[in-house]
């Protein structure tokens, strides 16, 4: 259908433009301006030029922000996703046990993340919770999981896995309704083994619920901000100072408007660079080309 | 067509449109106080829990009971950081409460700002016989006689905890000086065949502490020129002896969490015996004694050039923005609450220092340091106390530069002069 005219195009997509821009575009404009300045909300900001991206790369830090997030996002993406698939190949038939377990581990989702970082924190508990139970019956001793710097960030990453492997298995069991079952029984009149019929007919018929998945775990993963703040406050020695819950460090805990600006102009230009490949990626696997 | 009853979609675009005209308006400095039930509103924004919540609302009753004219609200904004995040974002969007109470650190950095009200004309300011250790005078960087713009309330100091059944089993006293902490935090620590550790020595990796240990090291954190030092070799010596504690003698465990997660992640492994000895505030004296099933000994913080801690807690501050009359009550409020009555009862029911000199008479005279000699202890060591450096930057050094560099020394063993040298090329840094 063609326009009647050239501006009906834009008057259509003129409130979703604005509101757009009202909500996205000129607060990412104004944070980008404020990186420019030292500023605390209170007294008057002084122009600063770049000193707020020096003082935030400098020793690497910013360096280690970025590549902590990616990190942690790469180990709650994999996890969910290879959780989810398994989770809804196995579960993926008919009967009461088998809906009360999938019910079950989609439970998760619908917690909200203080309630699941408070439940993790007593469960990892080195002296009262039942890690440290545990510990002490295989007489492994105290085990401080959260205040490890080495093993801080990646048992963050398995409470955001075991939070949303709930809602990846049930896209994936969506996904798996999908798959004909006729092509199914194809492959097996073919001589094909149940292995061969993973690999060879329903993964491939699964790649784009595979994609959403990935998609919106990795947006998740990226706004992580709660679990931070309830477990671990960035601690121990910044191992899991993520770039959201840093950004909320510099602004209200370090009164720096300043540093926070331009942490999240870095933000907005990391994740862009992330989305950016992700089309790409996207668009090479279904055959698309400009 | 217009249909009464009907909500058309222009009138929600109108009235959205005049929302967002109207919005800047809201954040307009108030300038008439409010009243409820013939009583002038005081809004106090405070940062407790527990039982020290539960005293300060009882005496805000009292208060609130003791007259008609002014009614005191207290709203809780959660702990101290997350109650100075919500009242800068108030105070920049000019919907601040009148009163409020923040960590000492960051009364400088407000008093800059010029937030915070002159309290020095208001009546009998000046002459409120506050103990010299624990009051603003003295304490801002470079000296002279800056405004009145804070009042003691809850103050404290570091001081050490010992489980007194297991001092007696393992025949120790408490250390003196950091060589015998050393010797009984070994002497304390006990490994079981499981793998199982009963620690000897515990404090949160903070920076309280840490100036604590500069101090008594021989440093201080700020030169008389302004320069922020940290304490120059002083600063890198009570890191290193940290990190002595922690990967050398293995007799300490830093707890798990920051700020007062790990304060209390402490207490509680104090109160379950799973640590011999702490450091921790004299704020947590009443609470240990009532919660403890052993005898809990309090002891100065040992020293090693020489005995030295600084001061912790809050300072009372009113805000400059509210109406004048708000104010005058608010100056009321905090004028009942240093009256040796009021400052009696804070001190003795929750363990914070009694901040005036006729409620500490009245205590030695009614005989409760004898009967409390924790408490003997927490006063005597006011005497060691090391003023604060106020500056503006202040805050902002120990939250950004300091913390996570002292985390970074004790937990990964980086090297300790390197650490504090980024930290002072860091502090000099424009925020």
């Amino acid at each position: 259908m063609r326009p009647r005219s050239s501006w009906h195009p834009w008057a259509l997509l003129g409130p979703t433009l604005a509101l757009l821009a009202l909500f996205f575009l000129v607060p990412i404009g104004v944070a980008a301006y404020e990186s420019l300045f030292s500023w605390d909300m209170l007294t008057p900001p002084r122009y600063v030029g770049s000193a707020n991206y020096a003082a935030l790369a400098a020793h690497g830090e910013l360096l280690r922000v970025a590549l902590r997030t990616l990190g942690y996002s790469v180990l709650v993406v994999t996890g969910t996703m290879t959780l989810g698939l398994a989770l809804a190949l196995l579960l993926d038939r008919p009967g009461r046990f088998f809906g009360f377990v999938r019910a079950s581990v989609f439970s998760a989702y619908v917690v909200s993340w203080v309630a699941v970082a408070l439940l993790w924190m007593w469960l990892l508990d080195g002296n009262s919770g039942a890690l440290g139970g545990l510990m002490r019956v295989l007489g492994v001793g105290p085990l401080s999981l959260l205040g490890d710097p080495r093993w801080a960030l990646p048992t963050l990453a398995v409470v955001g896995v075991w939070k949303l492997t709930g809602y990846a298995m049930v896209v994936f069991l969506a996904g798996l309704q999908a798959v004909p079952r006729s092509l199914l029984e194809a492959a097996a009149l073919d001589g094909a083994g149940p292995g061969s019929r993973l690999r060879h007919v329903t993964l491939p018929l699964l790649a784009p619920t595979a994609a959403f998945v990935a998609t919106t775990s990795l947006v998740t993963s990226f706004q992580a901000f709660d679990v931070v703040r309830i477990m671990t406050q960035g601690g121990p020695a910044r191992a899991t100072e993520l770039f959201v819950y840093a950004i909320y460090e510099q602004i209200f805990l370090n009164l720096s408007v300043g540093r926070a600006s331009a942490l999240t102009l870095v933000f907005f230009l990391l994740l862009l660079a992330v989305a950016g490949l992700q089309l790409r990626a996207g668009r090479a696997r279904s055959g698309v080309s400009r | 067509m217009y249909r009464p009853g009907v909500i058309a979609r222009r009138d929600l675009l109108r009235a959205w449109g005049s929302s967002i005209a109207l919005s800047p308006l809201a954040c307009g400095q108030r300038s008439r106080p409010e009243h409820r039930d013939g009583r002038l509103v005081v809004t106090f924004w405070y940062a407790y829990g527990d039982l020290v919540r539960k005293v300060m609302l009882d005496l805000v009753a009292a208060f609130n009971a003791s007259q008609a004219r002014v009614f005191v609200e207290a709203v809780h904004q959660g702990d101290y950081y997350e109650c100075l995040a919500k009242l800068r974002t108030a105070l920049a969007a000019g919907a601040a409460p009148t009163l409020s109470h923040v960590v000492c650190e960051v009364v400088p950095y407000l008093a800059r700002a010029g937030v915070l009200e002159d309290l020095g004309g208001y009546e009998g300011a000046r002459a409120l016989p506050f103990v010299p250790a624990l009051e603003q005078r003295g304490t801002f960087s470079g000296g002279g006689d800056p405004p009145l713009v804070s009042i003691p309330f809850n103050r404290s100091t570091p001081i050490a905890f010992l489980n007194g059944r297991m001092l007696d089993e393992a025949h120790v006293a408490a250390p003196r000086t950091w060589d015998e902490l050393v010797d009984v935090a070994h002497a304390l620590t006990r490994r079981a065949a499981n793998g199982e550790v009963r620690w000897g020595f515990e404090v949160p990796i903070s920076w309280w502490y840490w100036v604590a240990m500069v101090g008594q090291a021989g440093g201080r954190l700020v030169e008389p020129g302004g320069r922020v030092s940290l304490g120059g070799e002083a600063g890198e010596k009570a890191l290193r002896f940290w990190q002595r504690l922690v990967r050398t003698e293995r007799v300490m465990r830093p707890p798990p969490g920051r700020d007062y997660q790990a304060w209390q992640s402490s207490n509680e492994s104090f109160l379950q015996g799973r640590i011999a000895m702490m450091w921790s505030s004299t704020a947590y004296v009443r609470y240990l004694e009532q919660n403890a099933r052993f005898p809990v000994v309090a002891a100065a913080l040992p020293r090693d050039v020489r005995a030295s801690v600084p001061t912790g807690g809050t300072m009372f501050v009113v805000l400059r923005a509210a109406p004048d009359e708000e104010k005058k009550a608010a100056w009321d409020f905090v004028r009942w609450m240093c009256d040796a009555e009021q400052t009696l009862a804070w001190s003795t029911r929750t363990g914070y220092m009694p901040v005036t000199r006729p409620a500490v008479e009245r205590l030695v005279d009614r005989g409760w340091y004898a009967l409390h000699p924790n408490d003997r202890v927490a006063y005597d060591q006011l005497a060691a106390v090391a003023p604060w450096p106020w500056a503006p930057e202040l805050f902002r050094v120990e939250r950004d530069v300091v913390e996570p560099r002292l985390e970074e020394g004790v937990l990964e063993g980086v090297d300790a002069h390197a650490l504090m040298d980024e930290a002072r090329e860091e502090a000099g840094r424009p925020a």
